[in-house]
């Protein structure tokens, strides 16, 4: 019997229990790995490919109060700005549902293309969005969820606005990172709240990457002791302000996963040192054989790096697997759109396993290194 | 005849060292369970707990929370002296038209902003709601830009010290008092005049009225007469419904709590079994000493489940017991509702340790079970002849 062989054997040979700790330290590492990508996704969203050339602004107030549309001809003056659109939140409920399912913009449709280019649709989509007054456009998850398609018409009741509107589909766009929003014309909203003048954000598109914070020094500065303040900021400052409302979800996932990596490693070097502990006396013949302490560590270790590693395989394979390939908003009724295994999380997981199967060793192998080989002779169980 | 407790007891603490990791195992499941769990019941207990029992709420209809709201001067003024509506000594009808608004402050630990809630309240207000009390400082004065916060928005929010200054957009707020909310949704707000904060904010309408019956029977009358003017299109409902509905947030923590505690509990359910398996195999013998002296195999399959359930209830008792120091603590996240931070505590109640308790020996139970069955199965003569 080869050396390999004779470990394999050992750590099969109680299959139950190599079964048991092979799963549990799946499950454990299947958990990590979602943790991990849920904080990823809560933390870092992901970024549109047009982000970079995209300035949000809102009233310096917060994101809940409205901007004067007067200050769109201003805005559109500034060097460096390609395209602005007012972007307003409609906060709309669909049908009977409880709350909002999907975000619903008003924009203004002719700039869709120069500020969102990454939303795909037919140009006859396109054309029909622009000119049709009552026109609305969403994203295909929303389509899908929905069975809606072009030329349905829908309902929403705003909870922001009092009013109540109709809308047409005219088109199913695809292509941004969260293909849910629906997109209608600020002057139909402005016409059925009565209310013109008034728009949520703006967001534009600026020339070049360079001329970017100087574009946002300008708007800040232009609007500066006015009646609405502004605050301009990169797609990917805004994006990560919204982050920051969110508070301490951060510190909890981020114990939540510590705890999960305690445990794991807890159990597992317990079951590990349960299984060396029944062959003190196997250990002591092979001491007595001649074999030296140094080749028992090795043979401990490697069996439970061994089922460590398998454990780990399975986890954090079937982790990547889900989702990468399943459908995740579904999973997570819509909470995440995208739940991307990176690379580095991966990495940070296979390392949990690694360290797992190495520190699982360290105890039985100790007490095996101070055991007499008669004391390991002696021992029954 | 079973097997007698005492000597379960004394097994699960015979291979101490194997039970020990298992019941941490399980204790940091438990805990896990019951913390997040605990945010949940804590963010429920905050809006469960808001609101006066006399008072009703006025908003737009349609409207999910306040700040979006708006009731116009007009409007206001028509409910004003509707007959249900309570009086004070000089007469006075007791209603309170407030301003909401949202307004975005930077965090003290200078970890990024997040908007806050101003409620612009009038004197009558704050009589409307009394569980809201000044700790520190002094009430603001009408007519000037001063503000009282809650103690709980100050600690997490820069500059909310008592002589700070706020700005936010043109405006600039100096604090002169804080205030506590007796753990309701008024501990996630920040309080200042509402005229002040009507010309400060600039809006013309108020973004909701605070009505006070004067006989808890016509709450429904008043709610009816307010609704059915059809033009105003204004709901009214009490304002302890209106705040326990607020509880969206939870939802979310809820699932998270749920995820993990399913996860976690598969792990921890086959490390109880292993513990168990090897105890089982560990005792064959004396297992066959039982079956000979007359105890029967459903003594035997009881008596290792009643092992196993002992190790998961400790584990779980343990795991209350880590949780319970967080009880009380104050942390803070995004509402739903209101789309503004919400301040509230991680709230153990004995409810949720006694679910995280039975949820332990649940896991007990499931990881005994095989285990269990096959020491009852051990055949009695090879059961004795083991070594």
């Amino acid at each position: 019997m080869t050396i390999p062989a004779f470990i394999i054997k050992n750590a099969l040979r109680n299959k139950r229990r190599a079964a048991l700790s092979i799963l549990s330290v799946a499950v454990s590492l299947f958990l990590l790995v979602t943790l991990q990508v849920a904080l990823r996704e809560l933390t870092l969203p992901p970024e549109d490919v047009g982000a970079a050339l995209r300035v949000a602004v809102r009233n310096k107030i917060s994101l809940a109060n409205l901007l004067p549309a007067r200050q769109l001809p201003i805005i559109e003056r500034i060097p460096g700005v390609e395209s602005v659109t007012p972007f307003t939140w409609f906060g709309g409920k669909y049908k009977n549902e409880e709350g909002m399912t999907f975000a619903q913009f008003a924009m203004d449709a002719k700039k869709l293309r120069k500020v969102f280019g990454e939303a795909k649709m037919s140009e006859e989509e396109y054309v029909a969005f622009e000119n049709q007054r009552n026109a609305c456009i969403i994203g295909r998850i929303t389509a899908e969820k929905y069975r809606l398609k072009r030329g349905d018409r829908i309902t929403l009741e705003s909870t922001v606005y009092p009013v109540t509107m109709d809308f047409q589909i005219v088109g199913i766009y695809s292509g941004t990172v969260d293909d849910r929003n629906m997109l209608f014309h600020q002057e139909y909203l402005d016409e059925a709240s009565g209310l013109p003048g008034m728009v949520g954000m703006w967001w534009m598109k600026v020339t070049s990457a360079e001329a970017m914070p100087k574009v946002i020094q300008r708007i800040n500065d232009t609007f500066a002791n006015t009646s609405a303040e502004v605050r301009a900021e990169s797609e990917r400052a805004f994006q990560l302000s919204f982050i920051s409302m969110w508070g301490n979800i951060r510190i909890l996932v981020t114990s939540v996963s510590s705890v999960v990596v305690f445990t794991l490693v807890l159990v597992s070097a317990s079951t590990m040192s349960m299984a060396i502990r029944e062959r003190f006396r196997e250990l002591a013949i092979l001491k007595a054989l001649g074999f030296r302490r140094r080749e028992l560590f090795a043979f401990i270790l490697a069996e439970s790096f061994g089922l460590a590693a398998v454990g780990g395989l399975i986890g954090i394979g079937s982790a990547y697997l889900l989702y990468t390939y399943g459908d995740i908003s579904k999973l997570t009724s819509g909470v995440f759109v995208v739940f991307e295994v990176t690379p580095r999380i991966l990495a940070f997981a296979s390392l949990v396993a690694a360290s797992l199967g190495i520190l699982a060793s360290l105890l039985p192998s100790l007490a095996a290194a101070r055991m007499s080989v008669v004391e390991g002779l002696k021992t029954l169980d | 005849m079973a097997l007698p407790l005492k000597y379960n007891f004394r097994n699960v603490f015979v291979r101490w060292r194997a039970t020990l990791a298992t019941v941490t195992g399980i204790a940091l499941v438990v805990a896990v369970f019951v913390l997040v769990q605990s945010l949940a019941v804590g963010l429920e207990k905050a809006s469960q707990n808001t609101g006066d029992p006399r008072n009703v709420m006025v908003a737009r209809k349609g409207s999910t929370a306040e700040s979006s709201s708006q009731v116009t001067r007009e409007q206001s003024r028509n409910i004003l002296y509707l007959p249900e509506i309570a009086r004070d000594a000089r007469g006075r009808p007791l209603v309170s038209a407030d301003v909401v608004i949202l307004v975005n402050l930077p965090r003290r630990d200078g970890t990024g902003e997040a908007n806050v809630t101003v409620r612009g309240v009038t004197p009558m207000g704050m009589d409307l709601r009394p569980q809201v009390t000044l700790t520190h400082g002094r009430w603001f004065n009408p007519g000037r830009r001063e503000a009282v916060v809650s103690q709980k928005v100050a600690r997490r929010f820069a500059h909310c010290d008592v002589g700070g200054r706020i700005r936010t957009g043109g405006t600039e707020l100096t604090i002169v008092g804080w205030m506590d909310g007796d753990n309701s949704a008024f501990d996630s707000e920040v309080w200042m005049d509402a005229d002040e904060a009507r010309s400060a904010f600039d809006r013309d309408n108020y973004s909701s009225l605070l009505v006070r019956v004067a006989d808890t029977n016509q709450m429904a009358a008043l709610a009816k007469r307010i609704e059915s003017d059809k033009r105003a299109s204004l709901r009214a409902e009490p304002e302890i419904a209106y705040y326990s509905a607020q509880t969206r947030t939870a939802g979310p923590i809820r699932i998270l709590g749920n995820f993990l505690a399913t996860t976690m509990s598969i792990g921890a359910i086959f490390a109880a079994m292993n513990t168990m398996y090897a105890s089982v195999g560990a005792r064959t013998r004396e297992i066959g000493t039982l079956r000979v002296l007359g105890y029967r195999r459903r003594s035997v399959l009881l008596g290792f489940i009643i092992e196993g359930v002992i190790l998961a209830g400790l584990g779980g008792l343990l795991g209350c017991m880590l949780a319970l120091p967080m009880h009380g603590y104050s942390t803070g996240t995004l509402s739903f509702d209101s789309f503004s931070e919400v301040v509230f505590q991680f709230r153990i109640t004995p409810w949720l340790a006694a679910q995280g308790v039975i949820f332990a020996i649940a896991v007990g139970f499931l990881g005994s079970l095989l285990p269990a069955v096959r020491a009852a199965r051990l055949p009695v003569i090879s059961a004795l002849k083991a070594v």
